[in-house]
């Protein structure tokens, strides 16, 4: 294994060398390529200027925002229509009709009623983000043995117990899954939205670069959204261990 | 979803409880007319626009792009997926490379495309191969990876040569692990087609509806979600089908299983 990951270091070294001296040489297109040093040192003027930061904590808050109010708001309501069949019955119809539309559709929408501000892409985040999360609480809900619930019940636990010591513990993997599931999808549309209509933001960053032909600028942009990327990962992996180290070690398990 | 196969009729209810407070909410308030039109109204908008073949141009070109964008990407990402998770030593090199651009959202390398490709079918369907690329081969690696090692042992003990055994063994016994990256990057070409078709497009739905909304055609704009929807939806239904006939011995096996 180690041997291994040996080669894949040296082999993304060798790219990158190959890379450097195709874009210095000149083999292909300078205005599309340029060298990787230079793409670097754009990246690294950039996150000292603050220009980078800027524009990624501009695009962090609105995901932020987004991803916590659909948390808020679906991780409920799929507690209630996984606990009460009628409560799903009556929304299921509304939820099969909207679940289709591709989310980044919703952004001429969002743009009607919101103009280019933040809650524009708030709203479209807040949008795709709810059925990943949706669906999975519910799911999780409902795969829970109704034995613990009759117990939790036969003990004279009340409504808001049952929920919070029996429902919540034993959805929680699943509320999980849909929280890890919507993590990406909600970076992809925070770039999507700042790309169709926005002042600021790491999307229009790199679509602004792209037109202005800094080519070097619009990589440096995409590095830092790649990192940006890999360190939510890494931060909901360090959550997903903390609160849920039960379920983390099973994974593990399996995994194996 | 249902468990029960009766009809919904609560929640169809509901439903049409909405559309009709819907309706009466726009009717009663012109002001959010512009916003939100009455029910009504977006459906003559979806005839009117189906009737005069004004949108057929644009649907078949989002379809012709993702038809291809997705066909490049299952074509590619399965070949090299069974590749690489069956050569260890292959993963091994590139496995840092794809877990480096893996993290990176994908719609990052619109303008990337745009600079390289132009404005275009080609570089919409570059960037749709792009994206659905990945949950693809992902999942055929770590299909290929379960597969019980005795089943290739014994093809090589009866003497297949390695194309065969690739071809026989292995593609076969990571069927469900591809088909759940298939299924995943349904949805994510349509997304990327649409999302392109918004940004650097002239012709498309996701062009459609933008332009729609830029010049408050709402109505339209309405419409033009409406077909994104069911052609998603379709383009869902049509994979479930065919999953469940490509994958039919496998639904067998299961059943056999001792539960």
């Amino acid at each position: 294994m180690r041997e291994s990951k040996l080669s894949g270091v040296l082999f993304l070294l060798l790219l990158m060398v190959v890379w450097e001296l195709a874009a210095q040489r000149q083999w292909l297109n300078p205005l599309i390529v340029p060298p990787l040093s230079r793409i670097f040192a754009s990246f690294g003027s950039l996150v000292a200027a603050g220009d980078i930061p800027l524009q990624i904590l501009a695009s962090l808050k609105r995901a932020a925002i987004g991803y916590v109010l659909a948390a808020a708001v679906f991780i409920p309501l799929g507690i209630l229509m996984g606990l009460f069949d009628g409560c799903r019955r009556a929304l299921d119809v509304i939820i099969e009709m909207l679940r289709p539309i591709p989310p980044p559709v919703v952004i001429p929408v969002a743009l009607l009623f919101f103009g280019l501000e933040d809650e524009m892409k708030i709203f479209v985040i807040f949008f795709s983000c709810a059925w990943p999360i949706l669906l999975n609480t519910l799911e999780g809900v409902r795969s829970i043995e109704r034995l613990l619930l009759y117990t939790a019940r036969t003990f004279g636990l009340s409504h808001a117990r049952i929920i919070w010591q029996v429902v919540l513990p034993a959805s929680s993997p699943q509320i999980m899954t849909g929280l890890r599931i919507s993590l990406p999808i909600t970076l992809i549309l925070v770039v999507i939205s700042e790309m169709v209509g926005s002042a600021d933001g790491i999307g229009y960053f790199i679509l602004d670069a792209q037109r202005r032909f800094k080519v070097a600028q619009m990589y440096a942009g995409m590095l830092a959204l790649a990192i940006v990327g890999y360190g939510l990962n890494l931060l909901f992996n360090l959550a997903h261990r903390t609160f849920l180290a039960w379920h983390w070690g099973m994974l593990r398990e399996q995994q194996r | 979803m249902n468990r029960s196969s009766s009809f919904n009729w609560l929640g169809w209810l509901i439903f049409a409880g909405l559309l009709s407070m819907w309706e009466y909410g726009a009717r009663a308030n012109p002001k959010l007319q512009f916003y939100i039109p009455p029910v009504s109204e977006i459906l003559v908008a979806l005839f009117n626009l189906s009737a005069s073949g004004q949108v057929a141009g644009h649907l078949l070109a989002t379809v012709s792009r993702f038809v291809q964008g997705y066909a490049i990407a299952a074509l590619l990402a399965v070949s090299l997926g069974v590749l690489l998770g069956y050569f260890r030593s292959a993963y091994g090199i590139l496995e840092i490379v794809i877990e480096f651009l893996r993290p990176m959202p994908s719609v990052a390398i619109i303008p990337v495309a745009v600079l390289t490709l132009g404005i275009g079918d080609g570089m919409i369907v570059a960037v749709t191969v792009y994206a659905s690329v990945w949950p693809i081969l992902v999942n055929t690696i770590d299909g290929v990876k379960h597969i019980e090692p005795i089943l290739i042992d014994t093809a090589r003990t009866f003497g297949l040569r390695r194309w065969a055994i690739l071809w026989r063994i292995v593609v076969p016994g990571a069927a469900p692990y591809i088909v759940t990256g298939l299924r995943i990057s349904l949805s994510i070409a349509l997304i990327l087609v649409t999302t392109a078709e918004m940004i650097a497009g002239s012709r498309g739905l996701g062009f459609f509806i933008l332009d729609q909304e830029r010049s408050f055609n709402s109505s339209n704009m309405y419409a033009g979600i409406i077909i994104v929807a069911a052609l998603g939806y379709g383009l869902n239904r049509l994979f479930l089908t065919l999953e469940g006939n490509v994958l039919r011995w496998r639904r067998g096996m299961i059943a056999q299983q001792p539960v």
